[in-house]
């Protein structure tokens, strides 16, 4: 591979979701076919992109693309192992969602401004996922707010601006808790470049107080986008906002920054032996085993389907900061493996939950009776992607969990093994009810004609549903989210 | 040097003329500031190539004559003013509903231009007054432009500003007393920690922070501004509030004995963690656009003077390019939000917060410039406004005793957060149908997000800028 042109592809990656999102703004309501044309251009691009990058991170090269910021600390988009994870996570959900956004909003207004957040909103996730140092992250992680806020208040009523101003004050509190984070590990250590294995260690028994007093707010700071409890009331109300944006802050952008962001600087800037020593875990993993159960308790007394589905986040990203916190490599590959299948699982929820608010006007779970003979491949998406939920095999879930449970056992810390069996009755209870009524029930409205999604709508649906199968029936192939994981777990830990 | 004086010339010539021949001819003005702006960019390439340059005014050597100075900093702050002032005076002429086209704004923002630039090339504390007092009369009679409605605070204004000339004067005459020089550099060799030279100091620091409506002394500020006509209001919070703080910071860095400045620290740090709290509380409850824009500016400038009373208190000289990083990116995201928020108001035909409602539909411009200029008020990376709170926090969390003051720049940032997103939630709301008549102006709206973008672009050159700075100050 040529050197020219090497560190500029991160850069292109950014920019193939930055400059389509900008020359949006700029256009009027009325033109539609242009405004698709940028967005899938954009898409097509960056996909093509990340697999240019893939092929070659596979094959051991690092893409690193810098410029000067402040003294010492330039900004840095890196490609390696970890951020490749994310990022094409994001670019293959940013490629269905955009998909399922034309659909959902053909003919309402405002699409112009909408698709134009919608476009820097992933790029300040992909740009995240790249970030090469911790200021660079802190950089996107703002831009992430940012870009998402004008998402979320979408609709401008009132109860989706009560959201807006709620999640604002939860981010920015966060995004001011990471800043301080991140200049006091500057002021002790500078700011170098991600490296597997941390670059704290050499500091240890100076200056214990400012390492752990610096996590701890990282922790905070990134945990209120991760939805740790007690810093995750933003995103049960964010709930108001259009079912693409729900699917994708749920899915990719907002919780899973937060979460990614947990898993570098646990493994990139601390460093598990740095971690162990200054015996930060123990806090970190009852935090995470508490949103767990919490989480799965308070989806199980929702009525509303977002709302449940929400919560659901809440308990399962949680899983994620668990592996991490394990500090085991086999748990490491459980959380890595299962940002990515969380991911496709949750996309998949929100845009059935989408599906049935727009075809049938079903926003509770009793309204859900007879749903699977009106929308039957939505409901078999649905079903699919529920199952995995719970960790029925050979879904995606049940992959994650496994290496998760495993993992906790390899780090001698048996009672994760309950949470995660505690979890997954819960998830049952919460989600066999719904589809057992979708297929079971008899309708109370009295039966009604076949009213499948629209092919816009339906479509995405169906491949992210196909791939939560895919994920799971072929963990064990190559090119697996499950393989990868296991990629840079190698890496990560030296093995 | 000599490009220096053209850049103050240039404004002050222009004013002359625009007097003498009783025109308001605005493109007089434009040309003239952006001459000022060219000659400053060239006094600034001076000054980093062959470093400071000091004139004797008609070769009277001091301590006998007047000497000017142009030093880096000086040559930054020249820059700046003609900069904000070509980029204001552009609006207060192309703009519809710039209130200031057929006035008096003309010669008087000249004025204005050519005493700061007075201001930053001088080096004597009695020239400092003389321009101070030139910059206070004139910014009162910029804020009178707003007729009658305006008279009020401009009063006010007008007392509290001959009150604080008094006080300085004072501390000038005592200083002058004790020492005979009047030039800053041969008054920093001579002085001493002496009762007098301490109360002297007192005096000039209780007039400056009148001056710069420095919390608590700030009550002036929100109303002067906010009635003033845009343009004004523009050039006031960007500009002339920083006038003061030039001196200030010349007074306690360069000419106070280096005890009394550590004694004297602590205090003005603490009126700046003052400032950023009770300004921005009160950013928070205001329920008129200018007048929370306004309030802003008084949190704002708790930051500069954080920077430099830690600096003051600690020795610790990188603090000076923070105060400096805070004054350009300050000035430069108020202009735009001044801009912005007199733009929308005129627009949209209220005063208040309320009316901004659905402004992000029927404005959008205008409202994206003053969520830009907002971010770098509460300095959201990468910001000129982030660039200066980095170099702020940097020093504070080096050390665990210095936490609390970092605690109190989060709350500055967490507060200004929630003033600044107020105002943007308010425009997210539906939008109200608009009169078919209603066309906004787009030219304006744009200059108006210029200077935010610029304050972004800091981000460009900015670690140029930091080593610079922090080169420049020591």
């Amino acid at each position: 591979m040529s050197l020219l042109w090497t560190p500029f592809l991160p850069l292109a990656i950014v920019l193939s979701s930055l400059i389509p999102g900008l020359l949006i703004f700029t256009l009027r309501e009325e033109q539609q076919r242009t405004r698709v044309a940028l967005n899938l251009v954009g898409v097509v691009l960056k996909l093509l992109l990340v697999v240019v990058m893939l092929a070659g991170v596979a094959q051991g090269f690092t893409f690193r693309f810098q410029v000067p910021f402040l003294p010492g600390v330039p900004l840095i988009l890196q490609g390696d192992a970890l951020s490749l994870q994310f990022v094409s996570l994001s670019s293959l959900l940013w490629l269905a969602t955009t998909i399922y956004a034309i659909g959902y909003f053909r003919g309402s207004p405002l699409q112009s401004r909408f698709f134009g957040y919608f476009s820097l909103c992933v790029s300040a996730t992909v740009g995240l996922a790249l970030a090469g140092n911790l200021v660079t992250f802190l950089l996107f992680y703002e831009l992430l707010t940012l870009a998402t806020f004008p998402l979320v208040v979408h609709k401008g009523t009132a109860a989706a601006l009560d959201a807006g101003r709620r999640y604002l004050a939860y981010t920015m509190g966060g995004g001011t808790l990471t800043l301080m984070g991140v200049a006091l590990l500057h002021s002790v250590a500078a700011t170098p470049d991600f490296t597997a294995g941390g670059y704290l260690a050499p500091l240890l028994g100076e200056v214990d107080v400012s390492l752990t007093l610096a996590f701890a707010l990282l922790i905070a700071g990134l945990g209120v986008k991760a939805a740790l409890v007690p810093l995750h009331g933003w995103l049960p109300r964010a709930m108001v906002a259009p079912a693409p944006v729900s699917a994708l802050l749920h899915a990719v952008a907002v919780v899973k920054a937060g979460a990614f962001g947990i898993i570098r600087v646990v493994y990139d800037v601390y460093g598990v032996e740095t971690v162990a020593a200054l015996e930060l875990t123990r806090p970190l993993l009852y935090l995470a085993g508490f949103t767990i159960v919490y989480g799965s308790l308070m989806a199980l007394r929702q009525r509303d389907i977002k709302k449940r589905l929400a919560f659901s986040t809440v308990s399962q990203v949680s899983y994620i900061t668990l592996g991490v916190a394990l500090l085991g490599p086999v748990a490491a590959v459980g959380a890595l493996a299962h940002l990515v299948h969380q991911g496709l699982m949750k996309v998949t929820l929100f845009y059935c939950a989408g599906s049935f608010a727009e075809t049938c006007g079903v926003h509770q779970v009793q309204e859900m009776d007879g749903l699977g003979r009106r929308m039957p491949l939505t409901m078999v998406a649905f079903t699919l992607a529920a199952l995995g939920m719970i960790g029925i095999p050979p879904l995606a879930g049940f992959i994650s969990k496994w290496y998760l449970g495993w993992g906790a056992l390899a780090v001698d810390e048996p009672w994760v093994l309950v949470v995660l069996v505690v979890s997954g009755i819960l998830n049952a209870a919460y989600f066999l009810p719904m589809i057992y009524r979708g297929w079971f029930a008899a309708s109370k409205t009295g039966e009604c004609a076949r009213t499948e999604a629209p092919a816009m709508l339906l479509w995405p649906t169906l491949f992210t549903a196909a791939l939560v199968v895919l994920v799971g029936v072929f963990a064990a192939f190559d090119l697996s989210p499950l393989a990868w994981a296991q990629l840079i777990v190698d890496r990560e830990f030296g093995l | 040097m000599n490009t220096a004086l053209l850049s103050l010339s240039a404004p002050l010539l222009a004013a002359l003329w625009l007097l003498l021949t009783h025109r308001r001819q605005a493109p007089v003005v434009i040309v003239a500031s952006l001459i000022s702006l060219v000659a400053a960019v060239f006094s600034l390439y001076q000054v980093i190539d062959a470093g400071e340059q000091s004139l004797a005014l008609g070769g009277w050597e001091s301590p006998l004559g007047i000497r000017l100075r142009l030093m880096p900093v000086s040559a930054m702050l020249l820059t700046f003013t003609a900069l904000i002032h070509s980029l204001v005076g552009l609006y207060a002429w192309r703009s519809r509903h710039s209130q200031t086209r057929h006035t008096d704004y003309w010669p008087l923002s000249c004025l204005l231009h050519a005493a700061l630039a007075a201001l930053w090339l001088s080096h004597d504390i009695f020239n400092w007054y003389v321009t101070l007092e030139l910059l206070g009369l004139v910014a009162v009679v910029m804020v009178c432009l707003a007729g009658p409605k305006a008279y009020g605070a401009a009063l006010r204004y007008l007392l509290l500003s001959l009150a604080a000339s008094l006080c300085y004067l004072l501390g000038v005459a005592l200083l002058y007393g004790v020492y005979g020089v009047l030039d800053v550099s041969l008054l920093a060799e001579a002085a001493r920690a002496d009762p007098s030279t301490r109360t002297a100091l007192m005096l000039m620091t209780v007039g400056l922070m009148l001056k710069a409506a420095l919390w608590p002394l700030h009550l002036w500020l929100p109303a002067a501004h906010s009635s003033a006509p845009t343009a004004v209001s523009a050039l006031l919070s960007a500009l002339v509030v920083k006038g003061p703080l030039f001196i200030l910071w010349l007074l306690w860095s360069r000419v106070a004995p280096e005890e009394l400045g550590q004694a004297a620290g602590p205090w003005l740090a603490l009126a700046g963690v003052g400032a950023l709290l009770v300004g921005g509380w009160s950013a928070l409850r205001a329920p008129l656009i200018k007048l929370m824009v306004a309030y802003s500016t008084v949190a704002q400038l708790g930051y500069a003077l954080l920077a430099l009373g830690l600096m003051l208190h600690w020795r610790e000289l990188s603090l000076d390019a923070a105060l400096w990083l805070f004054v350009l990116a300050h000035g430069l995201a108020k202009v735009s939000m001044f801009l912005a928020a007199g733009e929308m108001q005129s627009t949209l035909g209220s005063r208040r917060l309320d009316s901004l409602k659905g402004a992000t539909q029927t404005m959008p411009v205008a409202m994206f410039a003053f969520a830009v200029a907002g971010g770098s008020l509460i300095g959201l990376p990468p910001s000129g406004g982030f660039l200066a709170k980095w170099l702020l926090l940097l020093p504070l969390l080096q050390n665990p005793a210095h936490w609390p003051w970092a605690l109190g720049v989060m709350l500055g940032t967490l507060i200004s957060a929630a003033y600044v997103f107020r105002v943007v939630a308010i425009s997210f709301d539906r939008a109200r149908p608009t009169s078919p008549d209603f066309n906004p102006d787009r030219f304006a709206q744009w200059l108006s997000l210029l200077p935010a973008l610029l304050v972004w672009g800091m981000a460009l050159i900015s670690e140029q800028l930091i080593l610079w700075l922090t080169g420049a100050t020591l």
